[in-house]
């Protein structure tokens, strides 16, 4: 037993040291686990996908944050929503052809992050709502597909008179249900997720692609 | 300066035989004489007359091939002995001191810290203040602090002549003290020499080359082939 | 009055630039030598340093359990075998043992992490004696628990990250949906600890309703046998141990070939360093030799010649070595990059350790190989004859 778990012990060490050598990464992005399972399910006809990162400071800095803060109708908080957060931008292609997008983002929730994704198609719509990670009692009831079917075929305008910081407003989005009473908090930290999930994607992709020509 | 009395060189016989090669050159064929102390003997010859030689036996430089050598009565060499370096340094330092053509001063040291340098190797009883006081006999007060490459060629041999005499010697030998100086500095060493010898009554044994240096001293002995004449 | 340290250090200047060079010679030698030997001593006092500060030496467990609460969580955090809480009393009272922690390492299955589900890891830890044990753990919010029964936790930096938490939120425990208010939160430490949540020990065992624990983490004595200690402690039931001095004796053989030829290397350089003074100082006896006749006519006795000579080589050898020394404590930094990027492996620490007794020690043994070197040419310059010098004009 020694020397084989000595062996074993000794190349966590090393591996510890080495990494303590490392460089650290200034904040946390929001990946999708298993990306080919999760291209595949939510683009059946897809034939393959680009993964690119971003971040606000890269591409707009402080003018784009105070921009996305003001359609949002709330500031960033914390110390883990700031201006350098990657972005994971899923690229869904068939053929040649752009056919969607997926993108991720993280959320504060009551217990714990919440990640929460849209699949989109090439206009800005939404095509599934995908919830990846919650931690609650009710998460369950929050990561039913029942739910995430109702975000199908909205857009950004129909989140624009939505507040996520009163948790208040109109529009389509006012009419979805919260089938988590006992976890209010957490269903209006998904609809916030949700309103800055799209936003971001209008400012990384959707605006300069209304932009060209 | 002179210590006890009857510090005098008896030789007998004294012959040294040089191998060079396969040659072998008699340099000196049997001398025999006698200085008494308070002399000044001066030896003069042709180069390989064997004066150089005779002067370094009396001097305890070199063992003889053979024959005998008695200083103040008592006998260094004879009898086949053959002194080593160590005994032969102990009685050097003793009774002689040595000037020589070349001075051999040294360059990093001043004019008192090379008249001084026998005595970082051995110190008779009472030569505390010696280098001053002989520095100041021989005119070279003024100089202390000087070094050799700041000093004339006469000034250097004044100064190597304070350094033999340090240690209060009984004997000073001199081999061509003027050898590198003009006439003028070869009259003034000329004239330290006799004084020496006439009012500190140092025995001085001296070789040279210069006639009018020769006949300073009492005594002229000349070397032809290894043979020793006197007038 | 002149003395012979005198006669002999002003010797060395007549020849400026050679005695100079030779200068250079010994002293980039000595820093090189000085420098090794220190990165010798440097590295094992840093690994003793990285060893230490992983907080424990010695981690007592279950027999069959994984020491990695990593591997705890591949494995599914199932088949968790535990030791009884006395096992602690019984390590305590060990002579060798200088401070105790009991761990309860539980792992609870969220199945809303990700689409599978995924594992949550906890580590129960006593307020009291944990965080001695990890004295190198920095707070990025926040502090430790007090309250050994707190329903609090302390989040290592990525778990606090991936949920969102900062001090004062609130975090569940899955399966068990037990509530816990985030009262500190760490920095990176670049270990395993930073996907590690802590929770009071007793908290632990009430949330998973058991009075035993997994892990009891040892420190030992400093000058303590700890080879003795783990063997007393194999003989308990039921039990493995783990040793990090074990690790840290492999990584030192490891290197210990390492040290051998970075040795060689400083003996080499100090060898080439003494062939140079040897040739200066046999080059200025040779050059002298009349000098050294005369010497001899003034009084000099062999072993006065010797000395004289052997004092040069003395002089030439400390003060190389004084100023090569100098220079290594100077640059002592330089060369703990430079010897950084040489390297796979290197602790954390300052690598390359000069203190007063080294130094002393390379200036002992250069002078000693100096005055060895210099015994040639003193005892040539002492048989010198001061006829055939004068004569050999």
């Amino acid at each position: 037993m020694k020397g084989k778990d000595l062996i074993l012990l000794l190349l966590a060490a090393v591996v510890a040291f080495m990494v303590m050598a490392a460089p650290t990464f200034a904040a946390v992005g929001c990946d999708l686990n298993d990306p080919d399972r999760d291209v595949a399910r939510f683009f059946p006809e897809s034939s393959g996908y680009k993964t690119t990162y971003v971040s606000i400071d890269k591409r707009g800095g402080e003018v784009m944050l105070r921009r996305v803060e003001k359609r949002l109708g709330d500031r960033f908080h914390g110390i883990y929503e700031t201006i350098d957060v990657p972005y994971t931008l899923y690229e869904i292609h068939s053929g040649p052809r752009t056919i969607g997008y997926i993108h991720g983002v993280n959320q504060k929730g009551q217990f714990g992050g919440i990640q929460v994704f849209v699949a989109l198609d090439p206009g800005g719509r939404i095509k599934s709502f995908y919830i990846q990670k919650m931690t609650s009692q009710w998460a369950k009831k929050l990561r039913d597909p029942k739910f995430g079917r109702q975000f199908a075929g909205l857009s950004l305008k129909d989140l624009d008179a939505y507040n996520p910081a009163t948790g208040k407003g109109g529009g389509k989005v006012a009419e979805i249900r919260n089938p988590a009473p006992e976890a209010e908090e957490d269903f209006r930290a998904s609809l916030r997720a949700l309103k800055k999930n799209l936003i971001l994607m209008d400012e990384f992709v959707f605006s300069s692609e209304r932009g060209k020509p | 300066m002179m210590d006890g009395t009857g510090m005098s060189l008896q030789a007998r016989g004294l012959t040294r035989v040089y191998r060079r090669g396969s040659e072998e050159i008699h340099a000196l064929d049997g001398v025999s004489l006698s200085i008494r102390q308070g002399e000044f003997v001066s030896f003069m010859g042709p180069s390989g007359s064997g004066k150089t030689t005779l002067v370094n036996l009396l001097g305890c430089l070199d063992n003889p091939s053979s024959g005998e050598l008695d200083l103040a009565g008592r006998s260094i060499f004879g009898g086949g002995k053959i002194l080593g370096e160590k005994a032969l340094t102990r009685i050097r330092r003793e009774v002689f001191g040595y000037i020589f053509q070349n001075f051999y001063l040294i360059p990093t040291l001043t004019v008192r810290e090379n008249v001084a340098l026998p005595l970082a190797f051995y110190k008779k009883t009472g030569v505390e203040g010696e280098v001053e006081r002989l520095l100041g006999m021989l005119g070279m007060a003024h100089r202390m602090n000087h070094l050799p490459g700041q000093i004339s060629g006469g000034e250097m041999q004044r100064v190597a002549i304070a350094r033999a005499l340090v240690n209060r010697p009984e004997i000073l030998l001199a081999d061509e003290p003027t050898g590198n100086l003009d006439t003028k500095r070869s009259e003034e060493i000329g004239e330290v020499l006799c004084d020496l010898n006439k009012n500190a009554g140092l025995t001085i044994v001296m070789v040279t080359h210069n006639p009018s240096l020769a006949r300073l001293g009492g005594r002229l002995i000349e070397m032809r082939d290894g043979q020793a004449y006197e007038n | 009055m002149i003395s012979r340290f005198q006669i002999a250090y002003k010797n060395l200047l007549r020849k400026k630039s050679r005695t100079l060079l030779t200068l250079v010679g010994i002293m980039l030698s000595s820093w090189v030598l000085v420098s090794l030997l220190g990165f010798n001593r440097g590295y094992e006092q840093a690994l003793n340093r990285d060893i230490d500060n992983m907080g424990y030496q010695l981690m007592v467990m279950a027999k069959g359990c994984p020491y990695e609460a990593a591997t705890m969580m591949l494995q599914g955090g199932t088949g968790l075998r535990y030791i009884e809480q006395s096992m602690v009393d019984l390590i305590v009272s060990k002579p060798e043992v200088d401070k105790v922690t009991p761990i309860l390492m539980q792992a609870f299955f969220d199945p809303d992490k990700g689409d599978g589900g995924g594992i949550a890891g906890y580590f129960g830890v006593e307020a009291a004696s944990f965080p001695a044990m990890k004295p190198f753990f920095r707070f990025r919010q926040g502090a430790w628990f007090t309250d050994e029964q707190a329903a609090e936790a302390v989040m290592g930096f990525e778990a606090a990250e991936l949920e969102q938490r900062e001090v004062g939120d609130m975090i569940l425990v899955p399966e068990k949906n037990v509530k816990l208010k985030v009262v500190g939160v760490l920095e990176r430490t670049g270990g395993q600890d930073d996907g590690t949540i802590f929770v009071p020990l007793k908290t632990l065992q009430k949330i998973s309703e058991t009075d035993k624990i997994t892990t009891i983490g040892i420190k030992v004595n400093k000058d303590a046998d700890s080879v003795k200690l783990e063997a007393t402690l194999y003989q308990l039931p039921d039990v493995q141990v783990v040793s990090f001095t074990q690790v840290k004796q492999t990584i030192m053989k490891l290197i210990a070939t390492a040290r051998v030829m970075v040795l060689s290397i400083a003996i080499i350089a100090l060898l080439i360093a003494m062939v140079g003074v040897v040739n200066t100082i046999l080059m200025s006896v040779l050059e002298r030799m009349q000098e050294i006749g005369i010497l001899k006519t003034m009084g000099a006795m062999p072993g006065d010649i010797f000395i004289l000579v052997w004092t040069e080589t003395l002089i030439l050898c400390s003060s190389g070595g004084i100023m090569g020394i100098g220079l290594a404590l100077v640059f002592a930094r330089l060369s703990d990059i430079l010897v950084r990027r040489v390297l796979p492996y290197s602790p954390g620490g300052e690598l390359v350790a000069i203190d007063m007794k080294l130094a002393f020690l390379t200036l002992a043994i250069i002078v000693v190989v100096g005055l060895l070197s210099g015994i040639y040419p003193a005892w040539k310059a002492g048989r010198v004859r001061p006829l055939e010098s004068i004569r050999s004009e």
